[in-house]
């Protein structure tokens, strides 16, 4: 087994694996840690948190809080390294900050959406993004919400479908453009296919597109950097890569699509020591790790003369099976090159090590 | 194989699912097949096995596909995840060994750090950005055409249908604003986003410096791997403003490198080579500068450096040979080339290590033929302008992007642009001038191996005279061996010489003879190698060997500093370094790498870094005269200073007596201190006590060297020997409570200057620095342990305007305080500072010196000298100069000045000053306080003056004045 060619490549390996007996949502490792955090719903239709943390080949459970509702989502990245608030979004369409030291009341709570919280999304904490530390929600109800944790009750920003128009399940967001003080985007993906880019700084629509099928997971390559890329993973297996440096007033942002699981595409998250790497996670239990390649030219101009970006191209660098359902969360961790986090609907988390990325 | 006859029955048939005929599932069929499209089907086809199951021709399959198009999408398989079994054992237990240091690493840090919440956290969220607008609201509606496109959603309800033309409407007012903002967007676009050059740090923990600096330099590198090198510096530069880093200096070097930004990039080395000496990359990088700066020289020392450390780098080879080739072209500057022409370049280079970077030149051409031409055209004078071609990135499809090959095209044009002669005719010409361009080639080469040599030397070991007088006393085979050694180490045959060596040591030992000194520099030479060849272990071996048989040898003691700190074993480096600093403070590179490492450790470990030192061992005085004594050392860069030096004062040695010699260096020695060279003058005075260690002179001038340099320990022991000879010394009682004070130690400063004011209650100075420590020692027993910084802080000032008093002293006399102090020795006269001398006034230029001058003054009630003050001083500045400090005192010195010095000479200047004084800002309060006796004084004065008619005031203006001074 052991050729040449794949001691080259990346391997992966179920460094970890913990069986739950509950479903989890999302996990999360803790910045500047060896624990992680797994959320999720209990079978009494209560939310569950727990903490692991990584102790010689194994996770010891730490800690276990139980909340009101199930619990969908949670990000570190509105909270600065030294208190680590994790947001979560729930069932119920609660946005809490919860203080894990002292976790019985939230840090902040408000009840944001009507329904379900999909997704949550936070920038300007963790030195990762300029400004404000802000958490932006996504929820069933279709409207995009975004959060300031000192303004309580109200969002500072809400993105919702005109009066009278459908309500679009939003399933994912992501912060980007958090390069300055001012400049931040927020994405959105629905279940229609649609891709929103909103210009906070404007408060402006700055860029739709559809990609046909449900958009399930969309993230910036990074943060805190003048928008560079931005990959969308579809409901029906194929992902897309938009190169964001370039917009084209009519065309947009120039992107690839691969076709890479047999089904539903989960999870995409970048490599948060190298942007050009990520993993997808598909709905047969399969992971995917990718690596674009920017092209020879990144814009050109077209026929009138006006500046438009080029795609590159992705390839693959390894994919395995862990499991026969679906991944449904994947989390890099941001201390450790390699190490990362999975979580599948078999109730079971996997902490997986990755080797070689650093020669990729 | 058996397979063929069986197929060929299947001749007739077609597969179920593509059609493609049976044959076609065959060894030979595939092994031909060039059509990926086609193999894939048969692939697909095989692994369903609907046509039968043929492990072994899938595989054949596979692997046909994975040689015609290693990327296709059929080759990919479901995996399970890597095990054990996937790697050898080595590498499996290294994974695991990395994941359990890490964790543990990561356990450490949370129990030892804990993440306490600073105080200025909240600070630093009080710096936070406003909070959003309140509560905008975005409507946002589905465009039309995105409507148009939806053709397979999956949750789709019918009711969009039925809504269908008010969506119309609605995506018709938002398209319009929608095309607005793309059209803004597109135009921020094009401008370059403005990116904060520096991070807020204030109240982050060191881990969060760590994370961020580490990730700001990820992002730089990013930028970098795209060629977008400003971004890259950028980034680059936000993470140094976190935490500087030897990494993140040397990435922004070679981004600005790439940017041609030479200055900067050059800077950016010199930071790296400031931190960690023989970075190898920075030299690299340096090199490339220079090369650019056309600085040949510079370029060629430091490659010549790097192949020191790595002699089997290829690129610092290839670029050195490239650099040299130039050099030589340029030295003959025979004006052969009379045409102007563009010639390309191409030097190829490697960068390894953490910038994974990989790009190719984006027209190269054919190095091989335009290196050939280069010969011939270099010739002419090189490029007054040089520019390097765009350097374009292209990442190639394997995915190793370690090794990468910047390929660089730089296109030199003459300058002397005379005629159009072609480029063909070019080569004609050489032959005429071969001859001559030949001979300035050999020179030019000499010149380059005579230079590389010197390189080489300064670096050298025992190459003094010294050296070799010892190495007489040796046995003669291991002389031999010794001197072959060091031959070869000149050489840079830095691992024969090291064989040279241990054979000289066994040879030492075996003989059993008792020569500690000789095997003690055979150590230390060959440590000398180990350093070289980077072997840092053997190295700090040796040098243990070496300060055993001599203790304090300066020599291993740097060498073993040197190797602890290219090991990053700071803190005994440090140690190192200190002992060396207490042997011979001239040495530079010990005193840079005492400021580095200081830096480095503070960064480690916090304000209590000292703590964590082991103690620093005090160095014997006989072992620092000892030092001085027959070895050389110091930094390369002073090396051959002290060469030069050293022959100097060979030559200098025959022709004058030793007593001579004394009194030249002394001299030399106090010429410095005037001079404010503290450094040299305590060289000087270090040869002085070679030639006589007993005057005391030497001592205390040195004592006061030590404490301009702030170095207050070996200050104190200079002094202690003094007063160890000679009890009653008040230099150096003066100087050693200066000392003490600056390692705080109050209390023995208090003792000293008692001691000073018990031989002789009349010196100021003492009185005044004793009630300055006094009430040093009062605050610190007050305030207490906590406040310690703030004293340090408020000591560091004091030492400062003591320095300037000093000096000011020393420019004030002529004869320096130290020549005083010689005069004083020579007439054998223990009760000094009774100072006899007239002080010479300077113009002073402040409030502070001024004060200054005027307690000199006062000190001595030195009227004339007051009178030389008030003649060079504008009338007008006297209350600027004077601010709050008019005293009585004060007054009537001007007064006795004025009336007794100035008056016969200049009655103008001296109702100038009368006139100025009435603006002084504590004129009045003080009138109020003379007593009669001295307002009679003054009324003396004016008195005088109105005799002293003169053109510059009247009768009225004097009474006018007079009514002022309330007479």
């Amino acid at each position: 087994m052991s050729g040449a060619g794949l001691l080259e490549k990346p391997q992966v390996i179920a460094h970890v694996q913990q069986s739950l007996n509950y479903t989890v949502f999302e996990c999360k490792w803790v910045p500047c840690s060896a624990r992680l955090l797994c959320l999720g719903s209990v079978p009494r239709g209560t939310g569950v948190i727990q903490l692991y943390e990584l102790q010689s080949g194994r996770l010891s459970l730490l800690r276990e809080i139980e909340k009101a509702k199930p619990i969908k989502c949670g990000t570190f990245g509105a909270t600065s390294l030294q208190q680590r608030y994790l947001a979560t979004g729930d069932f119920g369409g609660n946005l809490n900050v919860w203080n894990l030291e002292a976790p019985e009341i939230p840090v902040y709570s408000v009840k944001g959406h009507k329904e379900i919280i999909n997704s949550i999304d936070g920038v300007g904490g963790l030195g990762i993004g300029e400004g404000a530390p802000e958490i932006v929600t996504g929820s069933r109800d279709g409207t995009v919400k975004v959060w300031d944790p000192r303004q309580k009750d109200t969002p500072v920003a809400n993105m919702e479908p005109v009066q009278g128009e459908s309500k679009r399940d939003c399933w994912t967001v992501a912060f980007g453009n958090a390069y300055n003080q001012e400049e931040r985007v927020v994405c959105a993906g629905y279940d229609n296919g649609d891709i929103k880019l909103f210009d906070l700084k404007n408060m402006s629509l700055r860029w739709e597109t559809n990609i046909k099928n449900g958009v399930c997971s969309v993230e910036f390559d990074r943060k805190d950097i003048s928008m560079n890329k931005l990959v969308a993973t579809s409901l029906e297996g194929k992902f897309h890569v938009f190169d964001m440096r370039t917009q084209h007033p009519t065309k947009g942002f120039a992107s690839i699509s691969e076709k890479a699981h047999k089904s539903t595409m989960w999870q995409v998250r970048h490599l948060p020591q190298n942007r050009d790497i990520f993993m997808t996670s598909g709905g047969a239990g399969s992971l995917h790790l990718w690596k674009y390649e920017y092209p020879a030219q990144r814009s050109k101009k077209d026929s009138e003369g006006v500046e438009m970006g080029v795609a590159g191209s992705v390839c693959l660098l390894q994919n395995v099976t862990l499991s026969t359902q679906p991944i449904s969360s994947l989390d890099w961790s941001p201390d450790k090159r390699g190490l990362c986090v999975c979580s599948a609907f078999d109730q079971t988390v996997r902490v997986l090590i990755v080797t070689k990325l650093n020669k990729v | 194989m058996g397979d063929q006859p069986v197929s060929s029955l299947w001749d007739q048939g077609t597969t179920k699912t593509y059609q493609i005929p049976i044959n076609h599932l065959d060894y030979k069929f595939i092994e031909n097949c060039t059509d990926v499209k086609h193999l894939e089907k048969i692939l697909r086809i095989l692994r369903s096995g609907e046509e039968g199951y043929y492990p072994d021709l899938t595989l054949f399959c596979e692997k046909r596909i994975e040689c015609l198009a290693p990327g296709s999408r059929a080759l990919r398989k479901d995996k399970p995840p890597a095990s054990a079994c996937d790697f050898t054992t080595e590498e499996w237990e290294k994974i695991n060994d990395e994941m359990e240091s890490w964790v543990t690493e990561m356990k450490e840090d949370e129990y030892k750090i804990q993440f306490p919440v600073t105080e200025t956290l909240y600070e630093r969220l009080d710096n936070l950005p406003a909070v959003r607008g309140l509560n905008s609201c975005l409507h946002v509606g589905q465009s039309k055409e995105n409507k148009g496109r939806k053709e397979k959603n999956i949750p789709r309800d019918y009711r969009e249908w039925d809504k269908f033309d008010v969506e119309k409407e609605c995506s018709k007012i938002d398209e319009g604003c929608e095309e607005n903002n793309s059209k803004e967007c597109f135009s921020i676009n094009s401008c370059l986003p403005i990116i904060e050059k520096s991070i807020e740090t204030t109240g982050m923990t060191k881990q969060e410096r760590n994370f961020i600096a580490n990730r700001e330099k990820e992002k730089g590198n990013e930028a970098f791997a795209i060629g977008d090198f400003k971004e890259a510096v950028t980034y680059y530069t936000r993470s140094i403003s976190v935490l500087p880093t030897v990494a993140a200096y040397n990435n922004r070097a070679q981004a600005e490198i790439k940017l041609q930004n030479w200055h900067n990039a050059f800077q950016d080395c010199k930071k790296v080579l400031d931190l960690e000496p023989g970075n190898v990359k920075a030299l690299m990088r340096r090199a490339t500068v220079y090369k650019h700066l056309q600085n040949y020289q510079a370029a060629i020392e430091d490659l010549t450096k790097v192949l020191h450390v790595e002699p089997e780098n290829a690129i610092a080879k290839k670029n050195l040979s490239d650099i040299e080739q130039k050099l030589k072209d340029l030295d003959p500057v025979s004006e052969i080339q009379t045409k102007g022409k563009r010639i390309f370049i191409q030097d190829i280079e490697e960068s390894d290590g953490d910038e994974e970077r990989r790009g190719n030149g984006e027209e190269h051409k054919n190095g091989s033929g335009d290196k050939s031409k280069t010969g011939v055209l270099l010739r002419g004078k090189i490029a007054t302008k040089s520019e390097m071609g765009n350097v374009q990135k292209k990442f190639s499809s394997k995915g190793d992007g370690c090794m990468s090959e910047r390929q660089k095209k730089r296109n030199y044009t003459e300058n002397t642009v005379k005629k159009g002669i072609l480029e063909k005719k070019t080569p004609e010409h050489t032959p005429d001038h071969e001859g001559e361009v030949n001979g300035y080639l050999n020179n030019g080469k000499k010149k380059n191996e005579n230079e590389v040599k010197e390189t080489t030397i300064s670096n050298g070991t025992e190459s003094s005279p010294a050296g070799k007088s010892i190495s007489n006393l040796l046995l003669p085979t291991a002389a031999k061996l010794k001197s072959e050694g060091n031959g070869l180490f000149k050489n840079g045959q830095f691992g024969d010489a090291l064989l040279k060596y241990s054979e000289a040591i066994e040879n030492v030992i075996n003989s059993g003879v008792q020569s500690q000194d000789d095997l003690s520099i055979l150590y230390s030479n060959r440590a000398a190698c180990y350093l070289k060849e980077g072997n840092c272990n053997d190295c700090i071996h040796d040098c243990d060997r070496a300060l055993e048989l001599h203790p304090f040898s300066l020599k291993p003691l740097l060498r073993r500093a040197m190797a602890y700190e290219c090991m990053e074993r700071y803190r005994q480096a440090y140690v190192d370094y200190k002992t060396i600093l207490q042997i011979d403070s001239g040495i530079q590179a010990a005193n840079d790498s005492i400021n580095r490492i200081t830096r480095t450790l503070i960064a480690e470990d916090g304000p209590s870094w000292r703590e964590k030192l082991s103690p620093i061992p005090v160095v014997p005085f006989s072992a620092q005269l000892r030092q001085w004594d027959g070895e050389s050392f110091t930094s390369e860069s002073k090396q051959k200073k002290t060469a030069d030096f050293r022959g100097d004062r060979q030559s200098e040695m025959n022709s004058e007596n030793s007593e001579e010699r004394f009194k030249t260096l002394k001299n030399e020695g106090n010429e410095c201190v005037k001079e404010g060279k503290y450094k040299e003058a305590l060289m000087k005075y270090n040869e002085c006590m070679k030639l006589n260690s007993k005057e005391c002179t030497i001592y205390t001038n040195r004592a006061l060297c030590y404490l301009k340099l702030y170095q207050y320990e070996e200050a104190k022991q200079d002094c202690d020997r003094v007063l160890q000879t000679e009890d009653s010394n008040v230099k150096a009682f003066y100087r050693r409570a200066l000392a003490y004070k600056g390692l705080q130690n109050y209390q023995a400063s208090v003792d000293d200057l008692s001691k000073i004011l018990v031989i002789d209650p009349n010196i100021a100075e003492a009185k005044r620095e004793l009630q300055e420590i006094t009430q040093l020692l009062n605050l610190k027993s007050e305030v207490g342990a906590s406040s310690q910084q703030k004293q340090r802080k408020k000591i560091k000032i004091q030492e400062v305007n003591e320095s300037n008093e000093e000096e000011r002293r020393t420019s004030l006399s002529e004869d320096a305080v130290i020549n005083y102090q010689v005069a004083k020795e020579e007439a054998e006269n223990s009760v000094p500072l009774k100072i006899s001398e007239k002080l010479v006034i300077s113009e002073p230029s402040n409030a502070y010196e001024f004060g200054q001058i005027m307690y000199a003054v006062n000190a001595k009630k030195d009227d004339a000298a007051c009178a030389d003050l008030l003649t060079i001083i504008d009338p007008k500045k006297l209350p600027g100069l004077l601010s709050n400090k008019l005293e009585g005192d004060t007054f009537l010195v001007f007064m006795r000045a004025l009336g007794c010095h100035i008056l016969g000479k200049d009655p103008g200047l001296v109702y100038q000053h009368l006139l100025y004084l009435t603006k002084a800002e504590r004129f009045k309060v003080m009138l109020t306080l003379l007593s009669k006796n001295e307002k009679e004084q003054v009324r003396q004065l004016f008195d005088s003056l109105s005799k002293k008619q003169n053109h510059q005031f009247s009768v009225e203006d004097l009474e006018n004045l007079k009514r002022v001074y309330a007479l």
